[in-house]
Parts: structure tokens; C-alpha cells; sequence
């Protein structure tokens, strides 16, 4: 009987989540269509829907994999972060970026397309997926285009209020396009006066970092054009000792982090005009051979405020080195708490912002390791995440 | 306006940008111009004597100067991606079927056989997708994306017929 048998499904997939307190759903298998004959559906004793994914969990981890050696055909994981068993996964276009809804409804990739794979006409996309389903619900072109990079998580963000996508662009001309994902609509592009990068501010406003070491702050309407364009003072030397592009940002807490290849901390509060207060050192005396590197290479726990950071043994221009250990520091106090080492080293961690959070760290060969964020201990890791995953996303983040 | 006059514009922009902070004289010996392909390229501002060369000699240690399709070669001193020599090409030579991109972000890596540095165009082969052979990554003088002119992680096919990345070429501009 068809709903005895969805029945059956559901109770064993709510098993199968290990979360007594979330049922799962799902979606009838995908009708027979009118130009199919009847006789084709091959019947069967059980049925054979799709699962529909409970809310996500904040200790779930979104890994965006590039793919490298085939660029046009990415993908994003979802683990349960607690024992890194699989949600789900998406498609996605060339070198995508994601954002992640502040409502936990959607996530949206920012990516590109061509029409006949690697060849044809280039299309590029902001396309919402639907959290639970996984179904990709709407898409907004973007008609100027998008940097292609090797993903970097600060090229898309949100604004405040969860309305307006930015998605930076060098077409070659540098702007961030401006997309309504309430009314799934492009609106404009923002020029950013030579500077990249997009960190929100609030509501209707957004930063970029320039080349020679300061902000750049806009504001806009709600037509996409900018009301005001102000540049901040420099607050780092990008000649010398350049701020990583992966700052740890929290959106929810307007805070931010940035951190030098020398290992220098500019703490910045992204509310309206960024406001930097003073920089201090992540090595103490006898850490003189470490410094900070990866890709994604820091993390901050708002309600811990505790900065997490991927640290390695090496010298200059080593700053993509994957990191041997994680140091956690108290960003209040300044202080380390810790220097958790990596069975594995890793470019790119997060952190769940949960009360008992996650730490997530992701090496360059495919495996993605957790560990308890609190003890510092590490829980679960798993090999053969794709190819070549790359950046790490949770919702809350 | 075409794309390489509009990547001029911005390159012009960025290098504006960095002499707000720097003496006309210094950003002025670091601008230039370079003829490669018939296409005025924007030689952006390189550091040719500072920190980045004595990190090069780093490399360059540990450098050789024979077998292109090798991580070590000279020339990769900065390049990301997979080698061209990799893929049908050579380290100036696209493989078939692939466009040369003109436009390039610059490094500096010394030869260990004269000890003399060199400007390399870390220009790109684009049109088709990743040759996915030979995948290397130096960092030598690479900076973040906020510098486009000495990031390596940009999809150097501006100016290409296509932006689709597939392999990465190290082209000598000259003595630095």
C-alpha cells in the first residue's frame, strides 16, 4: 500500500538522520509522464520517493568542491557535522561562490554556465536552492558576469537584512552585482573603485578591501545604485604584510577578523564604515617559525569569541600552506587558548556557531576532519570527499 | 571600448590605487608598458628588488632548469594550475585547440643557471576545461586577489575567445 509504504521510508530514513526529534520527509517519486506509455512504469513491492531534508542543523557543514581537474562541473557536500555522515549534495557551475540564507531556507550558489559544457554561449547565474529539498528554486543571470577564480568565500555575501546578494564581479571593470533573492531580480552593478572583495555592513551598504590596504564602504538603494561611496585610511601594508582574503567573518555579530601573512590580527566591526581597532600578533616569543596559511584559514566563535586560525611551520610566501595545527585565541583577552594539531593538515577550517560548536578542518587531499570545539578533541573524519573540496559553509555562520 | 583597453582602464585603476600610497618615483620605475602579441599589456607594479626576488633565489635553490613539466622548474616560481608542458604545450606554446590568453598577472623567479631574475607572464591557455595534469603551485611574490595584478588564483583569460581555464603557460618577458 503506497502510504504504508512511505510510512515504512520515512521511519527508516528518520533512523537513518539519528535525530529522534526530526522526521523525515519525503517527496513522491516524479509522476509518470503523459508521453511515457503506462506499461513503462516498472512496478515494484516498495516505493521509491525522494527524501526531503528536515531544517538544517547549524552543526551541519556545507563543502563547496570546485572539482579542479573538471571546472565546469562543481558540487556541494552536506555532512552531518557530528559523525560526518552525508545530507545531500548539489551541481553547481564554473568556480562557484555560495551564500547562505540567514533563515536556513535557502543557499544560494553564484556560478557560471556554458551551453555546450566547456564551449558556447557563458551564462551567468545566481541560483537558489531550497535548503530541505535540495531543488534548485529560482535563478537571477547576471548579466555583467563574475570573476572566475579559484573559489573564495568573500566574492558573495548577503547583507544584513538577508535581501540583497552581492557577487563581485572584474568584467574587468570591478563592481559587485546587486541581486533582490526576495524578488529573485538583478538590479546592478555597484562600482567598487578598483577594490574586490565583498564584506556587508548592514542593510543596504557593503565593504571591499582596496589594493593599497583600506576599505572601501557603499551604500545603496533599493534600485541597486549606490548612495554614497566613502574610502576609509589604510590600515595594513599590502606592499609588505597584505591581510588574507578569508577573514574570519561572523554576519550575524558584524565582526570580523583579518589576518596577515605575518600573523597580524586587524579586528573590524562591520557596521556601517568598518572600524579596525588595534591589531595584535597571533605568535608569541618562541612561535617564530609559524605563521598563518591555507585557503580558508581562520574561523571565529561569536559566542565564545574565540578566533580560530590554521598555523604552519614556514617561511616567507608560504602562505598557502596547509596548516599543521589550529591555535585558538580568546579575542577579547588576546590570548591563546590552545594549539590543537591536525592529524592531518589543512587548508581551510570553520566552525559551527552553535553553544557546543564544531571545528571543521578540510585538507587538500579530500579528507574533512571534526573535532569537538570545546575539548578540543577530535570526533569523526572522512576520506574521499569528492576530488577536490574547498571551502567550508555552515548556516549561522 | 575592447575588453583589453577596458583591463588597461583597470589595471591603471589598480596601479592609481597603489601610488596614493607610494612615490611618484618608485611607482613610475615599476609602470610600463609591454608589447606581447600586438596588444599593449599593462606591466603592473613588480618588486624587482625587494623581499619577493630574495624569495625567489629561495626557489630558485632548489630549482632546475631541464624539465618544464616538473613542479621545480624555474620558470613556476609563482605559477598555479596545471603545466601547459603537461598538456600538449610547452611553457610559451598553447596546446592545440587552445587560446592564448594576452593578458597576464606577473612574476619574478631567477634563473639558476646565470643567477639572473626574470619577469614571467603567467598567462593562461583558456577554451577548453582543466587539463587536470600536473597540477603545481608556487607562491613566490603571490599575493591576495585584492592585488590582481600578483594574484595567481584569477582565471587569466581576459581577452581570450574564452574564459573556460585550462592550462597555465610561464612566458619570459625579460631581465627584471
Amino acid at each position: 500500500m503506497r502510504l504504508r509504504a512511505l510510512g515504512v521510508v520515512a521511519g527508516l530514513c528518520g533512523a537513518c538522520l539519528g535525530s529522534g526529534s526530526v522526521s523525515a520527509q519525503v517527496q513522491p517519486a516524479t509522476p509518470i509522464p503523459p508521453q511515457m506509455p503506462p506499461a513503462a512504469a516498472q512496478p515494484t513491492q516498495e516505493d521509491h520517493p525522494t527524501l526531503v531534508l528536515p531544517e538544517p542543523s547549524p552543526r551541519w557543514i556545507y563543502v563547496l568542491e570546485p572539482v579542479f581537474p573538471y571546472l565546469v562541473a562543481s558540487k556541494m557536500w552536506i555532512f552531518d557535522g557530528d559523525d560526518l555522515s552525508v545530507k545531500g549534495m548539489v551541481s553547481g557551475g564554473y568556480t562557484p561562490n555560495a551564500v547562505m540564507s540567514h533563515d536556513k531556507s535557502r543557499f544560494w550558489l553564484a556560478e557560471t554556465y556554458w551551453s555546450r559544457g566547456s564551449r558556447g554561449v557563458r551564462t551567468d547565474v545566481v541560483t537558489a536552492f531550497d535548503s530541505k529539498t535540495l531543488d534548485p528554486v529560482g535563478e537571477v543571470v547576471l548579466p555583467n558576469g563574475r570573476l572566475l577564480v579559484v573559489p573564495k568565500k568573500h566574492n558573495a555575501t548577503l547583507t544584513s537584512d538577508g535581501r540583497y546578494l552581492l557577487s563581485f564581479n572584474m568584467d574587468p571593470a570591478f563592481s559587485l552585482s546587486v541581486v533582490d533573492v526576495t524578488a529573485m531580480k538583478y538590479l546592478g552593478e555597484l562600482d567598487t573603485q578598483g577594490c574586490s572583495l565583498a564584506f556587508p555592513t548592514g542593510d543596504r551598504s557593503v565593504a571591499s578591501l582596496c589594493p593599497d590596504g583600506r576599505f572601501v564602504h557603499l551604500t545603496f538603494d533599493e534600485t541597486g545604485r549606490v548612495v554614497t561611496s566613502e574610502l576609509g585610511q589604510p590600515f595594513f601594508d599590502s606592499e609588505n604584510d597584505p591581510v588574507f582574503e578569508h577573514a574570519a567573518v561572523h554576519r550575524p555579530s558584524k565582526q570580523a577578523f583579518f589576518i596577515s601573512y605575518e600573523g597580524w590580527v586587524y579586528p573590524v566591526r562591520l557596521d556601517g564604515m568598518p572600524k579596525v581597532a588595534e591589531r595584535w600578533k597571533l605568535q608569541g616569543p618562541g612561535d617564530e617559525e609559524w605563521r598563518p596559511g591555507g585557503w580558508q584559514l581562520a574561523a571565529f566563535h561569536a559566542a565564545s569569541n574565540r578566533l580560530f586560525v590554521a598555523m604552519h611551520k614556514g617561511g616567507k610566501w608560504t602562505h598557502k600552506q596547509a596548516g599543521d595545527e589550529v591555535w585558538v585565541y580568546d579575542v577579547t583577552s588576546r590570548q591563546r587558548l590552545h594549539r590543537i594539531p591536525l592529524p592531518h593538515h589543512s587548508a581551510t577550517i570553520t566552525v559551527s556557531q552553535d553553544d557546543k560548536p564544531l571545528l571543521f578542518a578540510l585538507t587538500e587531499t579530500a579528507i574533512l576532519q571534526v573535532f569537538d570545539a570545546v575539548t578540543y578533541q577530535p570526533k569523526a573524519e572522512r576520506s574521499n570527499i569528492g576530488i577536490t573540496p574547498w571551502l567550508l559553509y555552515t548556516f549561522g555562520e | 571600448m575592447t575588453i583589453l583597453d577596458a583591463f588597461d582602464r583597470m589595471m591603471e585603476h589598480t596601479a592609481r590605487r597603489i601610488a596614493q600610497r607610494s612615490s611618484r618615483r618608485g611607482v613610475l620605475a615599476r609602470l610600463g608598458g609591454v608589447l606581447v602579441g600586438g596588444a599593449v599589456l599593462p606591466l603592473l607594479p613588480v618588486d624587482k628588488t625587494g623581499a619577493k626576488l630574495a624569495h625567489a633565489n629561495e626557489f630558485a635553490k632548489t630549482a632546475q632548469t631541464k624539465d618544464p613539466t616538473k613542479c621545480n622548474y624555474w620558470r613556476h616560481c609563482a605559477s598555479d594550475g596545471y603545466l601547459c608542458s603537461c598538456c600538449g604545450g610547452t611553457v610559451n606554446v598553447c596546446p592545440p585547440g587552445s587560446y592564448a590568453s594576452p593578458t597576464a598577472w606577473i612574476g619574478t623567479c631567477v634563473n639558476p643557471d646565470d643567477g639572473q631574475a626574470y619577469l614571467i607572464a603567467y598567462q593562461d591557455c583558456c577554451g577548453k576545461d582543466s587539463c587536470g595534469l600536473c597540477f603545481c603551485l608556487g607562491t613566490e611574490g603571490e599575493m591576495p586577489s585584492y592585488r590582481p595584478e600578483l594574484n595567481n588564483d584569477i582565471v587569466w583569460c581576459f581577452g581570450a575567445p574564452s574564459m573556460v581555464y585550462h592550462c597555465s603557460s610561464q612566458v619570459l618577458i625579460g631581465k627584471a
